[in-house]
């Protein structure tokens, strides 16, 4: 049999490595700015583009997708070559694919920062960067696709079946939910509404975890963690199960993100049983990389690398066990919208993606520049203060979630709420700054490998192009004894992506449509009424400064949020809400019912000082809703855009909705003379106002459940 | 031997899987539509820590037994007789600890079904707890045994001269639980797949994981069953209507004991310091926001001067906290007060006429002047203009 030679394409693979780093600390930085924020709303530094709302999505894009996303670029470039014995298939394509991901990252900072946000989380990005976004997804997929069609290796590894699945589901997530109406060359409308809307959202971002910070990683996973040990994978059919069990199961249990919401509870349900079931798959990947380690855990004693490998998978396993624990309603009930969730989240983040990373870059680094690690004692060390760091980080935000969940729901004995929402909210300020002490703690760990690594690169040379040689892939496949009928598909790349994507496809499809096409799924309210042109244009003020991401709008029907907040909210009140706002956590209190609360002079003080209406608040200031002038000139193209979607409003209103506007304008403005604030009508403080105002009136003469029982 | 090992271990399995099973089985079953204590979180951490311990006891028992079994069949084949006895004592051994917690479980989920109480009761709570310390003393029971055990076993060990593993019977239990291969024999189950020099092993499935899947999936089924087939369990709609009931049902037995049901109908004015204190630390805190700390107005109206919007009788004072007049943007705050704060801040607010601040808000509203036998009763007035402004929008912006 005649053998090639080849080589390994390294350089790609250190760009991302160099580009994993980067991204990491900006990520971590954002994070620990904005986490500092919420106990010191001074650190917002009264400017538009450093306040919470806008930084807080360039936080979780950038960990997401710029940290992890370079991260799994790296492992998947650097593991899929030796798996194949091929190098990548087009050097061409590799270039696109780094700088392309570069350049959305850099974009999507600017955009985010400069308060350009489609309001859907972990989606935020416009639709220019989601057209730009498919189209580099797809350069790696031909990329990726072009190595297996030309890999020298009859079977594909369990780690590629994981690459297949993440890239052809993650492709269908961002396509679906990503579906909008331009109106402008930077904003959009979604094209889904409402309960709707939520429940695309919640598929997408629920599966954002899924396929982009869960299956990529076990991929590497079950590359980087046999390699480091030296020991085979523990369990073949354990790999089968647990991979297509995962992909096709994961893909239903995004409603329980939307539990006890306006969502119909069969669609919850669904949500809650599918997170149950999928504990045993996913613990499926941890128990293969834990017991792979059967027979090395001296080597996990002395070695670095496997010490971050073993925490990472063991928060993968702590996380993967609480999830569906979050998923049951009982427990929801007390987790949702504070910062249990938070908590539940960084365990992934930290623990899971974060040492993960760690650990590859620990690995990679040394082998791509042909030398040992500089010191594998500040790498021990880095292990350390990470763990104390995510420790640190955790307990205060369990600690925090649990105690403000429970002083919500108390009553006094005869019957009215125990405290205050701001009490509940500085009665957590300690465990926020202690919060913000251990994400400091982990960000100058990441900083420690960095020097470790820059000397370790400054020490070796780099191996831009690794010469290999493996035998050309002959026709007939060597077996071994037994085989698996899985060997079939094994063998087969392409088939693998169409049955990955039909596994994954079913459980999105049967709970959407009926949702979309069944009208008792959410019904109709006639007093619901589209938004006028100054409140939507308050609404998008609204979704540019990032309310969502302190505030929701979706009352659940409990006895404590009903006596707070009013009447719990109904699928039929955010019909015309493209995107819909219900949030996901409330730092601050629900806004459902907002409308009408407080006069608009309270409002118009609270967004100049909100602790002159409030003491005691943490929300930031936002003083330059005062300066900036209303952009009426686009106030026709989102009427359009709106009539587009299927709002009714009148044939031709896009011409009068300005008048409308201005009028509406001057009766806020009036009511604020009354009040001794002046204000031109002009400004989008007014607009804002006036959305506030409306938010959540439209039901307000049929508030029977709150009347009848009280 | 190994025959029967291979019989123990199955028998493990089936105890163990029946156990699992009928723990949640027992608890959905029983559960009636009305807010049971199952929805309590409290109860649900204990059930699972119950649920936990019992797994827990049934595999150390398991180990126990092993150990015992070998302990005995090292005696009795010295003693040269059949070890028949010693299956059967092995048996009778299982069942009864398996008995044993079962009789455990049994008390926590009656109790925890039997009652339409929602919310924890005393009662259950610390049945529950019993449950779990009995649980915990079965371990301790069982882990001193064990002890016992390992250390004949040594002893044995030592008078034969054998080698001795010191952690032979806990490895060997993990070996057992997770079905390993032993790592010697791991050639066998090499599949020859080699890829960039990673090998793969077939080793079985761990049992407990493929039977913790399963019970996953028929917890679903049971799940979906009981909320959308035989409607058994209250979907979220239900749940408040049923959690209203009860609150509502609860205040108004409070409010017949306490005897603080002050109403816009009884209140008296206070003026004990204690009261006015009370109201003060209130008022800076939540009411200044509008009227200024010292009642001199900002967004809402002064509270200093002779002229009320809403009447200024103590009533009149006390029905605005406890409705409000939202759509002139005071809000109710009869769901953050009790009567008798409100009767408080209502006294308070009465206690700043005629003080001066420094800044003042301009008089609004009508002139009101005390009268002795107190303000004419507005309140049919009062529930009228509430009703009309519901109806209508009442957003600022219209």
């Amino acid at each position: 049999m005649q053998v090639e030679k080849f080589y390994y394409d390294n350089k790609s693979v250190k760009m991302f490595a160099y580009a994993t780093m980067l991204w990491g600390i900006v990520g971590m930085l954002a994070g620990l700015l904005i986490a500092v924020q919420i106990y010191l709303p001074a650190a917002n530094f009264d400017l538009p583009f450093t306040t919470f709302g806008r930084v807080r999505p360039v936080h979780t894009n950038a960990v997401i997708f710029a940290f992890v996303g370079n991260g799994i670029f790296m492992g998947v470039y650097y593991s899929l070559q030796r798996l194949c014995k091929a190098r990548m298939f087009s050097d061409v394509l590799s270039k696109i694919h780094f700088w392309g991901w570069q350049l959305i990252i850099v974009l999507a900072a600017v955009t985010l920062l400069s308060g350009y946000t489609s309001g859907k989380e972990y989606a935020e990005l416009e639709w220019p960067i989601d057209i730009l976004i498919t189209l580099i997804w797809v350069v790696f997929g031909i990329n990726m696709f072009g190595t297996l069609i030309k890999r020298r290796e009859s079977h594909i590894y369990v780690a590629i079946w994981f690459y297949i699945a993440t890239w052809v589901t993650v492709a269908m997530l961002h396509i679906v939910n990503s579906f909008e109406v331009p109106f402008s060359f930077m904003k959009s409308y979604s094209f889904y509404a409402g309960v709707q809307d939520a429940l695309v959202q919640w598929w997408y971002g629920h599966n954002a975890v899924a396929f982009f910070l869960t299956t990529p990683y076990l991929g590497v996973m079950y590359y980087f963690l046999p390699k480091a040990a030296n020991r085979p994978v523990y369990s073949y059919r354990l790999s089968i199960i647990h991979f297509w069990a995962l992909i096709f199961l994961y893909i239903w249990a995004g409603p329980h993100h939307l539990l006890y919401t306006a969502l119909p509870d069969w669609a919850q349900s669904l949500g809650t049983v599918f997170s149950v079931m999928l504990i045993a798959p996913s613990w499926g990947g941890m128990l293969n990389g834990l017991f792979t380690l059967r027979g090395a855990w001296d080597k996990v004693r002395e070695e670095p690398v496997l010490k971050f490998f073993v925490v990472a998978v063991t928060c993968y396993g702590m996380s993967t066990f609480e999830g569906p624990m979050l998923a049951l309603k009982s427990v929801n009930a007390i987790s949702h919208y504070t910062d249990w969730t938070v908590a539940h989240v960084h365990v992934g983040a930290l623990g899971w993606n974060g040492f993960m990373t760690f650990g590859m870059l620990y690995y990679l680094i040394p082998k791509l520049f042909n030398t040992p690690l500089y010191s594998k004692k500040l790498a021990t060390n880095h292990f350390w203060i990470g763990t104390i760091g995510i420790v640190l980080y955790a307990i205060p935000m369990y600690w925090a979630g649990f105690t403000q969940a429970t002083m919500w729901k108390q009553f006094t004995d005869d019957g009215t709420l125990k405290f205050q929402f701001l009490e509940t909210v500085t009665h957590i300020i300690p465990m926020y700054i202690t919060r913000s002490i251990g994400g400091a703690i982990y960000l100058s760990g990441a900083l420690l490998m960095i020097y470790n690594l820059i000397k370790t690169i400054k020490a070796g040379s780099f191996v831009g192009d690794e010469a290999a040689e493996s035998a050309a892939l002959s026709k007939v496949h060597e077996t071994h004894g037994k085989q698996y009928w899985h060997r079939w598909i094994e063998a087969r790349p392409i088939q693998m992506l169409i049955i990955s994507l039909v596994a994954v496809a079913i459980g999105g499809i049967i709970e959407m449509l009926p949702t979309f096409l069944i009208k008792s799924n959410i019904p109709t309210i006639a007093s619901v009424k589209p938004y006028t042109a100054l409140e939507l244009q308050g609404r998008d003020i609204y979704i540019r400064e990032g309310c969502y991401l302190c505030h929701s709008q979706m009352i659940r029907p409990f006895r404590d949020e009903v006596a707070r907040y009013g009447e719990y909210s109904k699928a039929g009140e955010f019909v015309y809400d493209h995107p819909f706002q219900w949030g996901s956590k409330r730092t601050g209190p629900d806004l459902a019912r907002i409308g009408g609360k407080y006069p608009d002079s309270w409002h118009y003080n609270h967004m100049w000082d909100p602790r002159s209406m409030s003491p005691g608040s943490v929300m930031p200031t936002y003083t330059w809703l005062f300066d900036n002038k209303i952009d009426t000139a686009i106030t026709p193209a989102k009427i359009r855009a709106m009539q587009t979607l299927g709002v009714p409003y009148p044939e031709g209103y896009d011409k009068k909705a300005n008048a409308d506007l201005a009028e509406q304008a001057k009766t806020i403005q009036a009511n604020l003379k009354k009040d001794k604030l002046d204000t031109p009508a002009d400004r989008e403080i007014v607009a804002l106002i006036a959305y506030l105002q409306r938010v959540g009136t439209d039901i307000k003469g049929q508030q029977k459940t709150a009347a009848a029982f009280k | 031997m190994k025959n029967f090992l291979k019989k123990y271990s199955s028998l493990k399995w089936k105890v163990m899987i029946v156990t699992v099973l009928l723990s949640p089985a027992s608890v959905f079953a029983a559960g009636a539509p009305v807010a049971s204590e199952l929805s309590n979180p409290l109860a649900i951490v204990l059930l699972v820590v119950i649920i936990g311990l019992l797994l827990v006891i049934a595999l150390l028992a398991n180990i126990v037994i092993g150990a015992a079994k070998l302990n005995l069949q090292r005696f009795l084949s010295e003693k040269k007789k059949n070890n028949t006895v010693s299956k059967m004592l092995g048996v009778v051994l299982l069942c009864c600890i398996t008995g044993v917690a079962f009789a455990a479980d049994s008390p926590a989920a009656t109790t925890a079904t039997d009652s339409s109480i929602a919310g924890l009761s005393s009662t259950s709570f610390y049945a529950l707890l019993s449950v779990i310390f009995l649980e915990l003393i079965i371990l301790i029971t069982l882990l001193f045994n064990l002890k016992k055990l390992l250390q004949s076993e040594k002893l044995a060990a030592s008078i034969q001269g054998e080698e001795v593993v010191p952690e032979t019977v806990l490895s060997g239990w993990w070996e057992k639980v997770n079905s390993f291969v032993p790592m010697k024999e791991e050639a066998q189950i090499d599949l020859g797949h080699n890829y960039d020099g990673i090998r793969e092993l077939d080793n079985r499935l761990p049992p407990w994981w493929l039977y913790g899947f399963y019970v996953c999936i028929i917890f679903a089924a049971i799940y979906l069953y009981r909320y959308h087939v035989a409607h058994s369990a209250p979907l979220s709609g239900e749940e408040l209507k049923i959690e209203l009931a009860k609150a509502d049902a609860d205040k108004q037995e409070y409010l017949k004991k306490a005897g603080n049901s002050v109403d816009e109908n009884t209140v008296k004015l206070l003026t004990d310091a204690k009261d006015l204190d009370a109201a003060k630390a209130i008022f800076t805190s939540i009411c200044a926001a509008c009227h200024k700390p010292d009642g001199g107005g900002l967004v809402g109206p002064n509270l200093t001067d002779d002229y009320w919007i809403h009447g200024g009788s103590i009533k009149d004072i006390f029905k605005t906290i406890k409705y409000g007049w939202p759509e002139k943007g005071m809000q109710s705050w009869k769901d953050n007060y009790t009567p008798l704060q409100i009767a408080q801040l209502a006294s308070y607010v009465k206690s700043l006429h005629g003080t001066k601040p420094a800044v003042a808000k301009e008089p609004q509203g009508t002139l009101y002047v005390e009268e002795k036998a107190g303000a004419t009763d507005s309140t049919k007035a009062k529930t009228d203009s509430l009703k009309t402004t519901a109806d209508k929008k009442v957003t600022g912006a219209k």
